[in-house]
């Protein structure tokens, strides 16, 4: 008897896991095929888990396609050789050391993902689901006691602040008013993240039991959960989440018979990263402009509807199951002095192994890049990271030793953020980037404050000129000068943290602007007003894929005719597609 | 943008929405989504039924539609294409995705939809598929790895499957 996993997440989906596990059941009528949410690595997708029983072997096999899936067919039914190319990891493996992408890692928050249906609420209740409901009510636990529990873990905020988790609870369980709320924030838009996408997709029960719990800690009876428009299967997945533990008397009236009862309802965000701030989401679930407002007072005390209302990310609920499962201290064993448990990252950009890991909270930066990740994925030498999206910064590669620790990352002038960790190569320009997130927080601030709705837009044409090879000595002067003042003149995080990204790259990479500024000069061959590009005559070999890539006819040649190759610098756009295809290196961008 | 990409506005569906999502001023961005979902951008015809026969003003109603990148004022192409823009697209290479989809479909600076009307393509923030960057979603697929060349076939691909024709 077989048992059979079949990554169904977003990533796995675009990969092709439909078509796989369509013939995987064809092949294997009688034995056990389940889809299961993302197992954290997109890099390998499609992937697979197989448990045999007779044998009593486990393998895991990845980068799966509708073809070759047939080579893993055949060697399960004994008819053929273990594909070696395609098998990730498995029980015949002694040297864990080889496959460090999970080995690395300590998963709390996804200790689900990948290894249940996502729409099964028997799976989640066989894997202790539901475990810590239980467990307060047969317990007789108090509000209080469910506090002291989590003031234990020392958990802190998992969506970027970092306030802890009890105290935001004690605050709400304290204002007084019979009507409260507790809202999950599932409205991730932090370009380069998707930790949330991956739990609410491949564990909704577990966030839905989070809830549930916070819920009943702060006598919430109403709840919304917040999740992106453009996350349609978190939306889906939760729904179901939603009417299966309703149905088994887990969520709605007097549950499990304890007198306490919630209802959750979801809503859908509509695309405003500013939405991720607190009184700007409230503002969107009140059907208005998601602006953010003045804070006193704190939504613990005035949140939606005037009433009361806590708002956690998606990871912290997900980590409060286990924390009451298994108790705080458990949880507080894991980490740093003042960071304590676990924290899931998102990588990706320039990093052979793109995908999720969670890991202890204390690990260093440079062993999630290196030992999780597997260092680069071009070859080009690793240059930075960039943590915390558009309201973080970027950490150098000489600083990647920093530890993953609230107080350590916001040292280097990043931050902790949700958890997206870009990194990035020498192909990456530091001022391009810093242009990349103006441009973004210029589009997404709401324009309430002028600094925030004007500063970013001037700080987003100095870096263009600078980007375009027009800056001036003084534009430097000038982006501090704005991002000091944008900085303490906005009200909410998005315009507070607005200047950071630009901030960073200054303190680690001045020596760019300043080449673009004096020089005219972009070495990461990234600013287009900065570089041609030229086909090297010895190289090339005339095979004439850059000529049919070429969207603008600027290349002429003859087939097969060495020597004949050259781009008209007067038609070049210098959008680079003849250099993705090119297979001899031939073509200089300088 | 031609006269025929404009949506017939079937105004029981309108009123059928609003019973079941509500009439409250809490109800706008929900009706708003499931207006977009049905005609792939918000014609006026279907917010003033909204404006009639709720609670929610005709300002509050605009200055929602306006505020969210989701919503769309202005009809789409048969089908649409999404180019991710997130942080790990952008250092991977998705102006190129933007180059390679506009030659495809012929557009000029400052157009998003072809002329046949076949296909409209808009940049987006993220789709959360960060480790399989650069991406672009076409209608609901999401096509990940790409570079200007790949992209361009699957786009290929897809018109051939839809019975569209690209420009280029």
């Amino acid at each position: 008897m077989l048992k059979i996993r079949v990554g169904e997440g977003t990533c796995g989906r675009a990969a092709g896991s439909a078509t796989v596990l369509e013939l995987l059941m064809k092949q294997f009528p009688n034995d056990k095929i389940t889809s299961v949410g993302c197992k954290g690595m997109c890099h390998r997708e499609v992937i697979i888990e197989v448990e045999d029983s007779s044998s009593n072997k486990k393998y895991m096999f990845g980068d799966l396609t509708n073809k070759n899936v047939e080579q893993v067919v055949k060697f399960l039914k004994g008819e053929g050789q273990l594909p070696s190319d395609l098998i990730i990891n498995s029980s015949d493996e002694s040297d864990t050391t080889k496959f460090r992408y999970l080995s690395g890692q300590k998963r709390i928050a996804l200790r689900n993902v990948g290894e249940l249906t996502p729409t099964s609420i028997d799976q989640y209740i066989e894997r202790s689901g539901y475990e810590a409901i239980k467990k307060i009510f047969n317990k007789g636990m108090s509000p209080d006691d469910v506090i002291n529990e989590v003031k234990d873990s020392v958990i802190r905020g998992r969506g970027g602040a970092g306030f802890p988790t009890y105290l935001k609870w004690q605050f709400a369980k304290g204002a007084p008013g019979d009507t409260k709320y507790l809202i999950c924030n599932g409205d991730e838009g932090d370009p380069g993240a998707f930790m949330d996408r991956s739990l609410l997709e491949g564990d909704p029960h577990n966030v839905l039991e989070g809830m549930i719990i916070g819920a009943y800690a702060i006598g919430a009876n109403h709840g919304y959960a917040y999740i992106r428009a453009e996350y349609p299967l978190a939306v889906k997945n939760f729904g179901i989440a939603i009417v299966d533990a309703k149905e088994k008397g887990f969520l709605g009236e007097n549950i499990l018979g304890s007198g306490f009862s919630f209802d959750i309802k979801i809503k859908q965000g509509a695309g405003a990263f500013v939405c991720g701030e607190e009184t700007a989401l409230i503002a969107s679930i009140e059907g208005q402009r998601g602006m953010p407002r003045l804070r006193p007072p704190f939504p613990a005390i005035k949140g939606a509807f005037g009433k009361p209302t806590i708002i956690n990310n998606v990871e912290t609920l997900g980590n409060i199951p286990w924390i009451i499962l298994n108790g705080g201290k458990e949880y507080a064993k894991y980490g740093t002095e003042k960071s304590k448990g676990t924290k899931v990252f998102a990588l990706a950009g320039a990093v052979k192994n793109g995908g999720l890991a969670e890991v202890p909270m204390g690990t260093s930066i440079r062993d999630v890049i290196e030992k999780i990740g597997g260092g680069s994925k071009t070859g080009k030498p690793l240059k930075a990271v960039q943590l915390g999206g558009p309201s973080g910064g970027c950490i150098p590669e000489s600083l990647f030793d920093t530890i993953i620790d609230y107080d350590a990352i916001n040292a280097t002038g990043a931050i902790m953020g949700s958890g997206g960790m870009i990194i990035m190569d020498s192909s990456t320009c530091m001022v391009d980037l810093a242009k990349y997130f103006l441009e973004f927080t210029q589009l997404e601030s709401c324009g309430k404050c002028t600094f925030c709705r004007v500063g970013t837009v001037r700080m987003k044409e100095i870096l263009t000129r600078i980007c375009n090879g027009e800056g001036k000595m003084e534009d430097i002067d000038t982006l501090e000068d704005l991002s000091s003042k944008i900085k303490t003149s906005s009200l909410c995080g998005l315009g507070q943290t607005a200047p950071n990204p630009v901030l960073t790259t200054l303190k680690y990479f001045k020596e760019e602007y300043l080449e673009h500024i004096k020089e005219k000069k972009c070495r990461a061959g990234k600013c287009k007003a900065l570089i041609t590009h030229t086909i090297l005559k010895d190289p090339c070999v005339a095979c004439s894929l850059c000529k049919s890539a070429c969207p603008v006819g600027a290349i002429t040649g003859t087939p097969k005719k060495l020597r004949s190759f050259e781009i008209n610098h007067e038609t070049c756009i210098n959008c680079g597609m003849c250099v993705e295809v090119c297979r001899d290196d031939a073509i200089e961008v300088k | 943008m031609s006269k025929s990409l404009e949506a017939n506005v079937d105004e029981s569906k309108v009123l059928g929405w609003i019973k079941k999502i509500g009439t409250e001023p809490s109800a706008s961005v929900p009706l708003l989504q499931e207006i977009q979902s049905e005609y792939g951008y918000l014609p006026r015809e279907a917010m003033e039924i909204v404006i009639k026969n709720s609670a929610i003003t005709s300002s509050q109603l605009y200055g929602v539609a306006t505020f969210y990148s989701q919503f769309r004022l202005k009809p789409i192409g048969r089908h649409l294409i999404k180019v991710c823009h997130g942080t790990a697209c952008h250092v991977r290479g998705a102006d190129r995705l933007d180059t390679s989809v506009e030659h495809a479909l012929g557009l000029k600076k400052g157009q998003d939809t072809a002329l046949d009307g076949s296909y409209t393509v808009e940049q987006v923030a993220c789709v959360g598929c960060c480790s399989l960057a650069p991406v672009m979603v076409v209608d609901d697929k999401v096509l990940g790895d790409l570079t200007g060349a790949t992209a361009k076939r699957a786009l290929k691909a897809h018109a051939k499957e839809n019975d569209e024709k690209l420009q280029n």
